[in-house]
């Protein structure tokens, strides 16, 4: 029971930086049908120079607002130079162009940071133990930012003007243009929000899974996992996902074997698009993001 | 405030639809486009509100030359286009429908805006009780009313409508078009393509009938209604003046009515 109890608990603090990750692809997708697969190097970027800007002394908070404003920049020059441009952008040459950039990004990465792993500093060292589960005091941080950023990310979808033009150009690009909405600005404002739960996402995630220039590839791929579990359209189905991934991977850690960790988003990616294509949460596939 | 079209040419990719189309709609009045369907009514609109390329011919709005404006400065310069199959946004309510109607009025106070809720509301009084539902639930008319009164919140100069009648009960056909009426009344130019020419021509000051991409007869609604042509091809058997009745058979009634 404790195990469980354990591995539940890691799984949630795990699956909450995927949820945010998730987000970022749910951002981009419902706008612009780009799937943006540079969404992982979000998150590595923040974390390197999360690390560094601490490395050279900053305060945590300032070396994380560096951080993000830095990634928020990296989004917005991304999609400006490589999305916008494109005159006819279809959901293919949408991932030919991101793998790209993510290559790029990562090539960057190396040569400015160099090849090592390193964790961020944790927001508050150490932990404790409940019932014989232990927990980390930055585990606790990541569960509670995560549900600070994505019920922002939730409110500002149904409660701002701003939010609700990304919807209607989500659901009706042609009706969005004609009450006045510019779709390459609700682009823009899709990757900023993409770089910005990348990034919170990946400064989270530093302290306890480390940061390298490559580890964008994993958050990313799981990321994306986890917003295909949601159906890739919702911002609700994409926090789930990404819970039920993190939760299932420790459990197959666990019990199974650690080796099988990685292969359990695969496989359930799998799974999910042969059975419920529009995600194991969908309801009906009209209600975007 | 009128809107002016002058030798328009547009089409899809290197196919042109129009030939070269004018139409003049002066201001506070409501002139319908007639034509079977393919005779380029959705495309002469489509270029008019700048979703497709114009690749001749001018379009002026009180005036100004707007040719070759993307729909978000047209919006913006007072044209609101009411698109064929309502394309409501379904997953928000009503009420956030008409909140975006009002985009580009988003830095105008909050009290104009206000003001034109209430006046689309009061037009279309059966969309005040469902102002939370989801706009996708409703049935198709109270969409075109919701379609037509996301258009009104930009306050716009000119409104044009594709289609408004389409797939709707007879009765709701009236409904709608007599608040067209009312809104050409109140001074709004209005110009709504109908496949059902009797709807149009029951509150059409002016029509316009089109084929193959031109147009191939106007004139004040009362006069064409009279025309035998025009019997032949749209009305059957007269106009009635409920706007209700069948939309026109989908054959070449242009060309078996002689207008050709």
């Amino acid at each position: 029971m404790t195990d469980l109890l354990q591995l539940v608990f890691a799984g949630l603090s795990q699956g909450a930086v995927y949820a945010l990750i998730a987000i970022g692809f749910v951002s981009v997708f419902t706008v612009s049908g780009v799937i943006n697969l540079a969404q992982g190097e979000f998150a590595a970027l923040a974390g390197l120079v999360a690390i560094s800007a601490v490395g050279s002394g900053l305060p945590l908070p300032a070396a994380a607002a560096v951080a993000l404003a830095t990634v928020a920049i990296v989004a917005v020059l991304m999609e400006r130079l490589t999305i916008r441009p494109v005159k006819r952008m279809t959901t293919l040459v949408s991932l030919i162009l991101t793998l790209g950039v993510s290559t790029a990004l990562k090539a960057l990465m190396l040569l400015v940071f160099g090849p090592n792993a390193e964790g961020l500093t944790p927001f508050t060292p150490g932990g404790f133990t409940v019932a014989g589960v232990s927990i980390r005091y930055q585990e606790l941080w990541i569960l509670a930012i995560a549900a600070v950023v994505a019920s922002a990310v939730y409110w500002f979808y149904d409660h701002t003007l701003a939010g609700k033009s990304l919807r209607a150009c989500a659901e009706q690009p042609v009706a969005a243009r004609l009450v006045g909405i510019s779709l390459g600005r609700a682009s823009l404002m899709a990757f900023l929000i993409a770089g910005c739960v990348g990034a919170v996402a990946g400064v989270l995630a530093s302290p306890i899974y480390f940061t390298s220039w490559e580890s964008g590839l994993t958050l990313g791929l799981k990321g994306f996992v986890a917003a295909t579990l949601g159906g890739l359209v919702s911002v609700r189905g994409a926090v789930l996902g990404g819970l039920l991934l993190g939760v299932l991977e420790n459990l197959t850690a666990g019990y199974i074997s650690t080796g099988l960790r990685d292969a359990v988003a695969f496989l359930l990616l799998i799974v999910v698009l042969v059975a419920r294509p529009s995600g194991v949460f969908g309801r009906h596939a009209e209600a975007r993001v | 405030m009128s809107l002016t079209v002058r030798g328009l040419v547009a089409g899809y990719g290197r196919l042109s639809v129009l030939h070269g189309v004018d139409l003049d709609a002066a201001e506070g009045r409501l002139v319908a486009v007639i034509g079977a369907n393919g005779a380029g009514k959705t495309t002469l609109l489509r270029a008019l509100s700048g979703l497709i390329p114009v690749s001749g011919g001018t379009v002026t709005l009180a005036g100004a030359d707007v040719t070759g404006y993307g729909p978000e400065r047209l919006a913006r310069a007072g044209l609101a286009h009411v698109p064929e199959n309502r394309l409501v946004f379904p997953s928000l309510s009503v009420e956030d429908n008409l909140v975006l109607g009002a985009y580009t009025r988003r830095r105008r106070p909050a009290a104009e805006r206000a003001h034109a809720r209430d006046r689309a509301l009061e037009l279309f009084p059966r969309l005040q009780p469902r102002l939370q539902q989801a706009a996708g639930t409703m049935s198709g008319g109270e969409q075109q009313m919701l379609a037509i009164a996301r258009g009104l919140m930009a306050q716009p100069r000119v409104l044009v409508l594709d289609e408004p009648s389409v797939g709707l009960a007879p009765r709701l056909v009236g409904e709608i078009f007599a608040a067209l009426g009312r809104l050409r009344d109140d001074g709004l130019t209005l110009v709504a393509v109908e496949q059902n020419a009797r709807a149009a021509f029951a509150v059409a000051d002016h029509v316009y009938v089109m084929d193959r991409g031109r147009v191939v007869l106007d004139g004040a609604a009362a006069t064409l209604a009279a025309d035998p042509r025009v019997t032949a091809a749209f009305l059957g058997g007269g106009v009635s003046a409920d706007g209700g009745g069948k939309p026109p058979p989908a054959t070449d009634t242009a060309a078996d009515a002689g207008l050709r």
